[in-house]
């Protein structure tokens, strides 16, 4: 057998050729007579997860000229076609809002995606109040006056953005999709006369069905599979608080009407508020708050949850506790301390009068980054990757920045010959991605820490240097610029 | 580190040897299943002179004057006191090793009478061990009860320089004691957290009980309750502390294999 050297393995033959190739040339030597197991399908990229990561991934593959050409499978446990067929009514929104930056927008634009997300249904913002529960100390992120139609942040509904990829993949064509496929385990191939895949990711299918990848992609979440395989390990820990979200509809389009939209957020001791304009007279809301709390919220009537929700954003924290321990009649207390709270009327959102059915949910959260983002053959990205505090909305365009990266890393392989899966070729995204994602997440975690103290000498502190950085305007644009992914490039 | 069984087994051989025998079985500061408790400090009749004077402690207090009644009601002279060098202190270490090798039948029943009791109240076998520290921490003060009113004369008689040693010896024993009957095998470095600050607490509410007139020592307990949540809350940001630091170490390391460094 003709066998060729490659650093620190034996390649044979058949293997190199289709490394060259990068398509399936084996396939019919691997056909035999004789049939004693399943032969693994051989693909250059294997995605495990269709969520935004995964589907801007195989998107981005598919749309670069340099990569159009690899075989790729995407394996999905949910049934994609819901997500293909989804849509709602114009006044009806889906409770699992995002905000993409405009860079992750750039990027989608330049995968051909974001044109077939439903525009109508992306509501821009352009100015962020972001103020302190406990001092009322407040940063307003506006741009300077006549600078209008600079965007801060697009929000989507996740539905609404997965559909658009896939509807963009599925124009691509060429992908390989296993729908409502569970994995049901991944072990390394074997070493048989044909195909030496003893370093290879076999994905084994509920059904029977074995993929053998090149590039095993895992975009499978927090609790990712892939991840377990390749034996990388998640550090970090849980905040003991759980996001709480809604559709909410306000009274009106807003105090800047649609041209000016404005997302708040208020840093209460239990943990941040947040209101992020919709279309129209709509919002969504994030509120991460200790469980015990999450589980009163979402047990109330919606009169009484529409209370909390504009007590958050209005009274005192002493006085809002003093809410939560409230079974019921939350809508009559807050009418009475209204009047002896005073507030401006212009610095918070709008009076919520209505909350859309259905779409109150909660879910944990929790601060994971895994050791590395890659393995031999095998590469992390989005949550499988890193877990963070929803806080800054930048969860999801941590993910888009990886994928970006990790397709960057893949058409160069591609362009140099070089073996797409290896390590080596993978450590220019790790390298890229790594440093980044951990200063963001230990920002984020530091600051929810820091709005957790009701009282002590952090307090003051923090509010002061609110203050001196809203003050300040060339530093306030500087961390706009970063906010919104443009300027210097700090890391 | 906490202290391993190669540390007791080290005793354990010298003892054989004979060549050391009482210090090092007295020196061992932990709970070992390993081997029989060290005998008390005190022969038969040092035990007998002192367990006869302890009866006089609630009228005459830790004094001499105690000792040699004690030494009378024994049967021996007065002058037989001269046995115990260190006097009165003598007196307050028996009273403080009764009162801890009591805990142990205490415990027991303590625990098993709850688990007998009807009702879903709570249960001996599933307490929290934090709970199970604080009942025993509990009980062992309120066995101070019957010579409350001497024992501000002991603890100042304790913290003479001379008796300091020994005085906290014997307290790490206690926190020791408390946490092996709670249940607590933990060998992590909370180990020494752990017994440091149930010694803390369990000091302070021996001093605040001198001067509690509540009926039954209820506001003692609450004060003991107090310090514990306390030194639970610190021990939870310390823990935050520890896991931040470890996340902080290990993700510098991961960022510099990142950045292609070989470690």
């Amino acid at each position: 057998m003709e066998l060729l050297l490659l650093p620190g393995r034996q390649v044979r033959r058949p293997a190199l050729k289709l490394c060259r190739t990068g398509s399936l040339r084996v396939s019919a030597r691997i056909r035999r007579a004789y049939s004693s197991k399943p032969q693994p399908d051989i693909y250059d990229v294997v995605c495990v997860g269709g969520g935004p990561a995964g589907l801007s991934l195989l998107t981005a593959l598919r749309a670069n000229s340099a990569t159009a050409g690899l075989r790729v499978a995407l394996v999905e446990a949910q049934d994609l076609n819901k997500t293909r067929s989804w849509t709602l009514p114009p006044d009806r929104f889906s409770n699992r809002c995002s905000s993409l930056t405009p860079s992750s927008a750039r990027f989608l634009d330049k995968i051909g995606a974001w044109s077939h997300v439903k525009q109508e249904r992306v509501q821009p913002y352009q100015e962020m109040q972001v103020w302190d529960g406990v001092t009322d100390a407040r940063i307003e992120f506006d741009w300077a006056q006549g600078a209008t139609g600079s965007t801060i942040a697009y929000m989507t509904e996740n539905l609404n953005l997965t559909s658009g990829l896939l509807s963009r993949l599925d124009e691509l064509g060429g992908t390989t999709i296993f729908n409502a496929a569970k994995v049901e385990n991944i072990t390394l191939g074997e070493d048989t006369e044909d195909l030496d895949l003893s370093q290879w990711p076999i994905v084994h299918l509920s059904g029977g069905k074995q993929l053998a990848a090149r590039l095993l992609v895992g975009a499978d979440g927090a609790n990712s599979p892939v991840r377990t395989f390749a034996e990388i390990k998640s550090r970090g820990w849980d905040y003991n608080r759980h996001g709480v979200v809604a559709t909410l509809q306000l009274e009106d389009h807003g105090w800047g009407g649609d041209a000016m939209k404005i997302a708040y957020q208020r840093f209460l001791p239990t943990g941040p508020i947040a209101m992020l304009p919709m279309p129209g007279k709509f919002s969504t809301l994030v509120w991460s708050t200790t469980p015990s709390n999450a589980v009163l919220l979402k047990s109330l009537p919606a009169k009484d949850f529409i209370a909390l929700v504009n007590a958050a954003f209005r009274l005192r924290t002493v006085d809002l506790d003093f809410m939560h321990t409230m079974t019921s009649g939350q809508d009559d207390e807050l009418a009475w301390r209204l009047q002896h709270t005073s507030f401006v009327a212009e610095a918070i959102p709008q009076t919520v009068v209505g909350v859309q059915e259905g779409t109150i949910a909660s879910f944990p959260l929790k601060m994971r980054h895994a050791d590395t983002y890659i393995g031999e053959r095998v590469a992390l990205i989005g949550d499988a990757a890193h877990t963070t505090h929803p806080l800054a909305g930048q969860g999801l365009n941590l993910g888009q920045a990886d994928v970006e990266s990790l397709a960057k890393t893949i058409e160069y392989s591609v362009l140099h010959g070089q073996d797409l899966g290896t390590r080596m070729s993978l450590e220019g995204y790790n390298s890229e991605r790594y440093t980044k994602n951990h200063v963001f997440l230990g920002v984020v975690d530091k600051l929810h820490k820091l709005y957790s103290f009701e009282n002590g000498p952090l307090v003051p502190l923090r509010s002061l240097g609110l203050n001196a950085v809203n003050a300040m305007r060339p530093l306030k644009n500087f961390l706009m610029d970063q906010a919104a992914g443009k300027g210097v490039k700090l890391f | 580190m906490a202290p391993s069984r190669a540390f007791t087994r080290l005793a354990a051989h010298r003892r054989v040897l004979g060549v050391v025998g009482r210090q090092y079985q007295l020196q061992r500061p932990y709970y070992s299943y390993d081997h029989p408790p060290p005998p008390g400090p005190f022969n038969q009749t040092e035990h007998a002179i002192l367990s006869a004077a302890y009866t006089h402690v609630p009228e005459h207090g830790f004094t001499q004057h105690a000792l040699s009644l004690g030494a009378r009601d024994a049967g021996y002279l007065d002058i037989s006191t001269a046995v115990l060098p260190d006097g009165p202190f003598s007196l307050i270490q028996y009273h403080l090793i009764t009162k801890r090798q009591a805990l142990a039948p205490k415990s027991r029943a303590i625990f098993n009478a709850l688990d007998a009791a009807p009702g879903d109240g709570a249960k001996g076998q599933t307490m929290k061990i934090d709970d199970r520290v604080e009942r025993l921490a509990w009980e062992r003060l309120l066995s101070n009860a019957d010579v409350i009113h001497r024992w501000q004369q002991a603890l100042a008689v304790m913290a003479q320089p001379s008796h300091v040693p020994a005085s906290l010896r014997e307290l790490a024993l206690l926190a020791d004691e408390i946490y092996h009957l709670s249940g607590d095998g933990a060998v992590d470095p909370s180990w020494y957290t752990k017994r440091g600050t149930v010694s803390t607490a369990y000091v302070g509410a021996e001093l605040f009980m001198t001067n509690d007139r509540s009926p039954g020592f209820a506001q003692t307990r609450e004060f003991l309750q107090r310090r514990l949540e306390e030194s639970s809350k610190v021990g939870n940001a310390l823990g935050g502390v520890a896991q931040w630091m470890e996340f902080t170490a290990v993700a510098g390391v991961n960022i510099l294999r990142s950045k292609g460094m070989r470690i």
